[in-house]
């Protein structure tokens, strides 16, 4: 195979307690009604270790809307797979923990909104954050890998500092921070979340002390706004190159986003045996190689590093699946970039929360 | 502590283990992603169990590949072991 794959994003169901207003779920989603089965589960996570799949990131929607959940985990392990938790931890308790350690889970990514419980529950719309601190503990207290994740913003960046302090003190062994991204549900709430360039140097800053004070005690993944970069980010580190991601109806993309790109179909594991999927389906491959590449990216030295930034943005922010991700400074269309960077400002907008599919 | 010394008791942090025997390359399965154990890594970390100290590791590995490169052999496990425990994927006990 040219192209291994080395993760699988599983988004085993759409639904979700929370609302948050920069869920990277799509806009449309999928129904209960039509979600997988337990079985067809099964099968995937049986395929994917068989091509030589890595890391299973169980997510959602809340991955724990699932019932069968533990028995996913435990298939996902039988499979040889690395089994990763994504969750709000809304729907956990001890019983349903142990139950989830048991199957073979390996690490749980547990979300926070905020270290304020007022601007946290703003956020996702729901009074969850209280109850998220009663799960960190409840995780602490066992062997299994603990990340947190924090999406920071501008309306939360400038608690930041108070945040890793959180997770110094939280027993999680790693603090995801991440900018918010601009698709789906974030894009429709950017004006309200696009921090300041000042905003975003000072968390560099933050982070690059941080690391260095809790270097082998507390390891942080820092993602930056690519808004504010020279060059785009190689998202995905490639269009089919390494992950995948299946849908709660099996549809087969190659990240969050790319269902809003027209004219892709998304082959389904419903109809297509998984290597099939990733080896020959036309939308895993639109985007794989260089041949899509338009000036300046096909004659860029970085277009081997970053493969000409991300197609969803290209396509949100100009129209044009292939045209060269609009955040690099060389792309043609990147004054889009600037004119909306030139627009932040501290108004406030009101928030378009996350609906919940039927 | 970070600091890996003779003394040092060690052992995978959670969320880390080894890839399963059988499996078509000898990873380090860790949050986010894997690393390749290369050498005799694998066998050093299998070594880890909680109890031995770093000194009991490199005899019990000196004493399986031989005298003759002693001191590589503590190096090199040094440096190994120094470099997970930066990493967060090894934890003192």
């Amino acid at each position: 195979m040219k192209y291994e794959p080395k993760a699988l994003i599983a988004e085993v169901t759409h639904r979700c307690p929370l609302h948050c207003v920069y869920c990277s779920n799509p806009l449309e989603m999928q129904r209960r009604s039509e979600e997988l089965s337990t079985a067809d589960w099964i099968s995937i996570f049986q395929q994917a270790g068989e091509m030589g799949v890595l890391q299973l990131h169980l997510t959602g929607g809340e991955p724990l809307a699932r019932t069968d959940i533990a028995e996913l985990v435990k298939a996902g392990r039988a499979a040889r797979l690395y089994i990763n938790l994504i969750t709000s931890g809304v729907g956990l308790d001890p019983g349903k923990l142990d139950a989830l350690i048991d199957a073979g889970l390996d690490h749980i990514q547990l979300s926070f909104q905020d270290i304020e419980e007022g601007p946290a529950n703003e956020f996702s719309g729901t009074r969850s954050h209280a109850l998220k601190l009663r799960m960190a503990a409840m995780i602490r207290e066992r062997r299994v890998g603990f990340t947190l994740n924090m999406v920071v913003h501008r309306s939360n960046l400038d608690r930041l500092e108070e945040m890793i302090a959180f997770a110094e003190q939280s027993g999680a062994q790693r603090v995801e921070i991440a900018h918010v991204q601009y698709y789906g549900w974030a894009l429709k709430n950017r004006e309200a979340l696009l921090p300041t360039r000042a905003q975003v140097d000072r968390s560099i800053e933050i982070v690059e002390a941080a690391r260095e004070r809790l270097k082998g005690r507390l390891r942080i993944d820092f993602v930056l706004p690519d808004y504010y970069a020279k060059y785009p980010k190689p998202c995905m580190n490639g269009w089919g190159h390494q992950q995948m991601l299946i849908d709660p109806v099996g549809q087969v993309l190659p990240c969050h986003a790319a269902g809003v790109i027209p004219g892709l179909e998304f082959s389904s594991t419903r109809e297509h045996p998984l290597r099939w999927i990733w080896e020959e389906s036309p939308a895993i491959n639109r985007f794989r190689d260089e041949s899509w590449m338009p000036e300046p990216c096909k004659n860029c030295d970085r277009r081997t590093r970053d493969f000409g930034g991300c197609r969803c943005q290209a396509f949100l922010l100009t129209g044009d699946a292939a045209a060269t991700d609009p955040v690099c400074t060389l792309a043609p269309s990147h004054k889009v970039i600037e004119d909306i960077l030139g627009q932040v400002n501290g108004a406030k907008q009101n928030w378009v929360y996350r609906i919940d599919p039927i | 502590m970070t600091q890996v010394g003779q003394e040092s008791v060690l052992r995978l942090a959670p969320g880390c283990r080894l890839s399963e025997a059988g499996a078509r390359e000898d990873l380090l399965l860790i949050p986010e992603g894997a690393l390749r154990m290369q050498g005799p890594a694998r066998k050093i970390v299998e070594l880890l169990n909680g109890e031995r100290s770093v000194r009991e590791i490199v005899e019990e590995l000196q004493h399986r590949y031989g005298t003759e490169d002693a001191a590589r052999i503590e190096t090199e496990t040094l440096a190994l072991l120094t470099r997970l425990r930066e990493r967060g994927v090894l934890e003192s006990v």
